[in-house]
């Protein structure tokens, strides 16, 4: 069973969504001891012992508090799907680099897609959680 | 000024020179015959070389472990096709050759067959339309033993028949004759069991029935000569097989799998992904999905002893020197790229940021999946890209003790420049070699 069949389907934390099941858009993005994993393409046997962090857990998270107020002064979403997703990838760069360039967040980013194309709100928003955090 | 004549030359004679010719040709062939009929094929191999292991799980036959091992169901089902059933297409230079029906069928498969007559196809390739083309490898199954044999076609007249007839077969005159094959037989193939070699044990005979006869890995890993037989000087070099690279596979450190420890062999084998080195993909990937993921802890380990063991050799299809830590990779983390402007910048490094990341990472060690691990692959340090570009046009999946692992296919949505600039790009990153792939390459691989 993929870990994003089990978070959303057996334990309801169904802030993570489902976009194509292919790891190929990265709506499904959840971290893994940290790092950002697609959900969808992680059998849950896999997992083991370490951690998993979704969504739900991002207000509690200084870095993910910061982005989430970031994207809200920045009015990011529009149709909303996708940003939880990019918000745990968002997330995952400013741990790993706390002054990403565009190239950074380019690099880091564009795996997770938009239909709504909120790309260069979502650049804007990094940056500003990013001089939040300094 | 006068000019000599020259002194008159010996007149060319095409006929007489053709009759000497023919002459050679016969005795030649006349020698090759006489080796063929006094070449003896030796005992049949017996347990523990020949037959099922004894740690054989008692989930499992030993009819069906021996097909697995043999590996049938690879070339005798089709794509998408029911198990068995045959019409797998075979596309050669000279035409295209359809897998037959071996389930129990009796009109389209081998339902009516005598134990002989079995047997003879198997190990001698003589069907009961005549001769067999070499595709069905009975010039490794002669080292089969008769045992071994009717335990495969014991199980298999245990499965469901399939009324499916074969398409025929595409060649062209001569090559559909099969008598013909009578020759290409006297020239390279000799009926033979498994030999037993002075100086080794009995698990090196095992790993060796495991390779040679069951498993036939040398049907794709040897390299063929024109008249598409294995060259023997050259056992395990590699080769080419359906676009894809089978790799050399012989001990040399650089150019075969010398330097893999035999864990990663072990773990290839059983699951299809070494850590720290390569995932199996294209037609080695169905090789472990069919055959060698029910291999007995015993069998891998003879068969890793027995490759082991296999002289190494130089060239054939090495694929580069693996770079098992590359700068590219070692620099970077999971989420984002090391330093380097020009590869960054570069339109490969942009499709590589948006489609390939989110499973491969920048540092390569695969995200979801270990299977994704970049670095060590032989396919991303192979200047050439020729397994890398298959796998990106044509993606690959995996099917492991029921948990399926997939790369997806991009032929269809990237262009044959930008699947050559994503793959130059992961040579470079991963695999710290200049690709050479054009557009023009990925073109030729596209079909």
């Amino acid at each position: 069973m993929p870990l994003l069949w089990y978070l959303r389907d057996e334990i309801s934390f169904t802030g993570t969504k489902f976009g194509c099941g292919m790891a190929l858009c990265g709506a499904c993005t959840v971290h893994l001891n940290g790092d950002p994993v697609r959900s969808c393409q992680m059998p849950v046997g896999d997992v083991g012992d370490r951690q998993i962090t979704t969504i739900e857990a991002m207000s509690s998270d200084r870095i993910g508090k910061a982005v989430q107020d970031a994207w809200i002064a920045e009015q990011v979403p529009q149709c909303g799907y996708c940003q939880s997703g990019q918000i745990m990838s968002a997330t995952a760069l400013l741990r790993v680099k706390a002054a990403p360039s565009d190239e950074d967040i380019d690099a880091a980013l564009s795996g997770n897609i938009c239909r709504c194309a909120t790309y260069r709100r979502i650049r804007t928003a990094v940056h500003k959680a990013a001089q939040e955090l300094r | 000024m006068t000019s000599e004549n020259p002194a008159p030359r010996k007149r060319f004679r095409p006929l007489r020179w053709a009759g000497y010719a023919a002459i050679v040709a016969a005795a030649g062939f006349g020698i090759l015959l006489g080796d063929a009929m006094i070449t003896p094929t030796g005992p049949d191999p017996v347990s523990p070389i020949g037959g099922a292991p004894a740690d054989l799980p008692a989930s499992m036959s030993r009819g069906e472990y021996l097909t697995r091992a043999a590996d049938c169901a690879a070339c005798h089902t089709r794509q998408g096709g029911l198990p068995y059933a045959g019409g797998r297409p075979f596309e050669l230079p000279i035409g295209t050759i359809f897998s037959t029906n071996i389930t129990s069928d009796p009109q389209n498969g081998i339902g009516r067959w005598t134990d002989d007559a079995f047997v003879k196809a198997v190990r001698e390739g003589i069907g009961s339309k005549g001769h067999l083309y070499p595709a069905m490898p009975y010039t490794s199954y002669s080292r089969m033993s008769r045992a071994d044999v009717l335990e495969i076609k014991k199980y298999l007249l245990s499965l469901q028949p399939v009324p499916q007839a074969a398409p025929e077969n595409t060649l062209g005159f001569p090559f559909n004759q099969r008598w013909g094959m009578f020759f290409w037989n006297t020239a390279f193939f000799r009926e033979r069991r498994q030999p037993q070699v002075e100086g080794h044990n009995a698990t090196w005979h095992r790993g060796a029935y495991l390779a040679d006869a069951l498993g036939h890995c040398s049907e794709c890993h040897t390299p063929r000569n024109l008249a598409f037989a294995r060259k023997s000087g050259s056992a395990f070099a590699g080769s080419v097989t359906e676009g894809w690279k089978a790799y050399n596979i012989t001990a040399d450190k650089t150019d075969g799998i010398g330097a893999w420890t035999d864990d990663q062999i072990a773990s290839y084998l059983r699951t299809g992904h070494a850590p720290g080195r390569s995932s199996a993909a294209g037609p080695m990937a169905e090789v472990v999905e069919n055959s060698t993921q029910y291999l007995t802890p015993s069998d891998i380990k003879a068969l890793v002893g027995y490759l082991r063991s296999v002289p190494a050799r130089k060239g054939g299809e090495p694929g580069g020197t693996v770079e098992t830590n590359p700068l590219g990779a070692r620099n970077s983390n999971a989420v984002l790229p090391g330093k380097d402007p020009q590869q960054t910048s570069s339109r490969g490094a942009r499709l590589f940021a948006g489609d390939c990341a989110g499973c491969h990472q920048y540092n390569g060690a695969g995200r979801q999946s270990n299977y994704a691990n970049l670095t060590g692959s032989r396919a991303v340090n192979d200047p050439s890209g020729a397994a890398l570009v298959q796998v990106l046009l044509h993606g690959t999946k995996l099917n492991v003790g029921g948990v399926e692992q997939s790369m997806p296919a991009f032929g269809a949505t990237y262009s044959d420049t930008q699947i050559a600039e994503v793959a130059n790009y992961v040579l470079t990153h991963f695999g710290s070699k200049t690709g050479s792939v054009t557009a023009g390459d990925v073109k030729k691989q596209r079909k």
